[in-house]
């Protein structure tokens, strides 16, 4: 107990900032995979580490670099989307990030091994002021797309409804677009890819076969998000596991034993 | 009262006309079909008609201040959302709304509900409900605003006979009380029961020609029908 208090007291700023990314990737990513949007998740994450690989690369701090790639990229995903070519614009932004990101620091030893490391979420070493802004811009986030649920429903469900009332639904797409880059955005730089991954995806499909309403999913896929963090973070220190792969792991078993229950 | 009016009016997408019109006139209180063969441009001439297109040429003359409400076919609906007949019943309002949120107009939303007898069914999932009773749950939500005008696409398509039965019931009976309704349909029943005169679209002999809209008394196209199936 004592040493789970210890470790406690280290690792507070990147426990906060892990629950902050779960709670917000958790509510978010109910709308991801209702919107059937999962490819961004997976596809973003890698743009935001070869944003931050140009900027070790440059000698620059790691997050301006990212989100001006991620803002291009956010740009060319809602262009594809009105071309109806976004299944494959997804999984090319995919490819180039994991590889161009290696590339602009091949022969640079540290810097390699630092956007090496923003894949795998190991070593993760939060400053206390950067959890505490991550997690107040984690949270906002989250607040701002519980609180349009009933907005998303109708997007998806009457588009023309919305048109007549003077929505945009491709103003709403952009905007739900920059909601969930800006989760992947700030999990991915300061958590890793692997952990942003994790809760845009696992929280949501773990709970949604069990939830009636959106609000209910919303509010489930919140809680599940916290709990994996908790129970990986003892099973981190527990078993001397690195954190990420530990909530990953978590969140995998609940998905699969979700799945298992509800059929 | 014209509530809508096209005069030698065309529609279409990247300045090419898909549905061209030379009158059409769109009395309040009166309920207009819209019938025509896939990809004539049904939806364009909605479209049109409901100002979500511009014009690319002619007039149209629409009143001012115009609330309009549309009701999705069911069928089309995203099934893999967790819904509840409130919730898909509260679409409509929640587009009114700045935020979505329609906590205010709950009781409304329910009273509609009660009239079309689905309140029942709030709390019920709602893509487990028969085809009938989310098209009613629909309605509801459709005609919770007062709109001037109803739009309906496709409303029985893939209803038995009574579900069918009882929503042209509550169709008519909206209509009589002076619902303007413009309504895409293929059932040739429904058209004759409920409209009060049909856009009947006849697509042009060559590709690059846009559709022709033609107004028929729904007899009149059922008869034509009917002849023409005979003959052949």
């Amino acid at each position: 107990m004592n040493g789970l208090i210890d470790q406690l007291s280290l690792f507070w700023p990147a426990l906060l900032t892990a629950m902050t990314l779960a709670v917000a990737g958790g509510i978010g990513g109910v709308l991801v995979v209702l919107r059937r949007q999962t490819l961004l998740v997976l596809s973003l994450p890698q743009i935001v580490t070869l944003g931050a690989a140009i900027g070790l690369r440059m000698g620059w701090p790691t997050l301006p670099p990212a989100i001006a790639v991620v803002a291009a990229a956010v740009l060319l995903i809602a262009w594809s989307s009105t071309r109806k070519a976004s299944h494959l614009i997804l999984p090319a932004l995919f490819v180039a990030g994991m590889c161009l990101s290696i590339l602009v620091v091949a022969g640079a030893g540290a810097e390699l091994i630092q956007v090496q490391n923003m894949f795998v979420g190991i070593d993760v070493a939060v400053e206390p002021n950067q959890a505490i802004i991550a997690g107040i811009v984690l949270t906002g986030i989250a607040c701002a797309i519980a609180i349009l649920w009933r907005r998303w429903i109708l997007l998806a469900q009457a588009p023309a409804t919305a048109e007549l009332a003077n929505l945009r639904p491709t103003r709403w797409d952009l905007l739900f677009l920059c909601l969930i880059s800006s989760i992947l955005l700030i999990g991915t730089d300061v958590m890793g890819t692997a952990l942003a991954v994790v809760m845009l995806f696992l929280p949501a499909a773990t709970v949604l076969p069990w939830a009636k309403r959106v609000p209910t999913a919303l509010l489930l896929a919140g809680i599940a998000g916290l709990l994996f963090v908790l129970l990986g973070f003892v099973l981190s220190i527990g078993m001397d596991w690195p954190l990420s792969q530990s909530i990953g792991g978590t969140g995998c078993a609940a998905f699969l034993l979700s799945h298992l229950l509800a059929r | 009262m014209n509530l809508i009016e096209l005069d030698q009016t065309s529609f279409g997408y990247n300045g090419k006309a898909i549905v061209r019109v030379e009158r059409l006139p769109l009395q309040s209180g009166k309920s207009l079909g819209i019938f025509g063969p896939n990809g004539a441009g049904k939806t364009t001439l909605v479209r049109g008609l409901t100002g979500l297109l511009s014009p690319l040429s002619g007039r149209v003359s629409r009143r001012e201040e115009i609330r309009i409400a549309y009701m999705p076919q069911h069928a089309s609906m995203e099934s893999h959302w967790p819904m509840s007949g409130f919730d898909a019943a509260a679409m409509t309002m929640s587009a009114q709304r700045p935020m979505g949120w329609v906590g205010s107009s709950r009781r409304e939303i329910l009273n509609m509900m009660t009239r079309l007898g689905v309140a029942n069914l709030a709390d019920r999932a709602f893509f487990k409900l028969s085809g009938g009773q989310q098209q009613r749950i629909l309605l509801a939500g459709a005609m919770v605003i007062q709109p001037h005008l109803l739009v309906l696409d496709e409303p029985t398509s893939g209803l038995d006979v009574h579900s069918r039965r009882m929503l042209v019931d509550v169709l008519l009976d909206f209509t009589q009380q002076g619902l303007t309704s413009v309504m895409i349909s293929h059932e040739i029943e429904d058209l004759t029961e409920v409209c009060d005169e049909v856009a009947w679209l006849c697509p042009a002999g060559q590709a690059d020609q846009p559709t022709r809209v033609e107004l028929v008394a729904p007899d009149e196209m059922a008869k034509r029908l009917f002849v023409n199936r005979s003959a052949t």
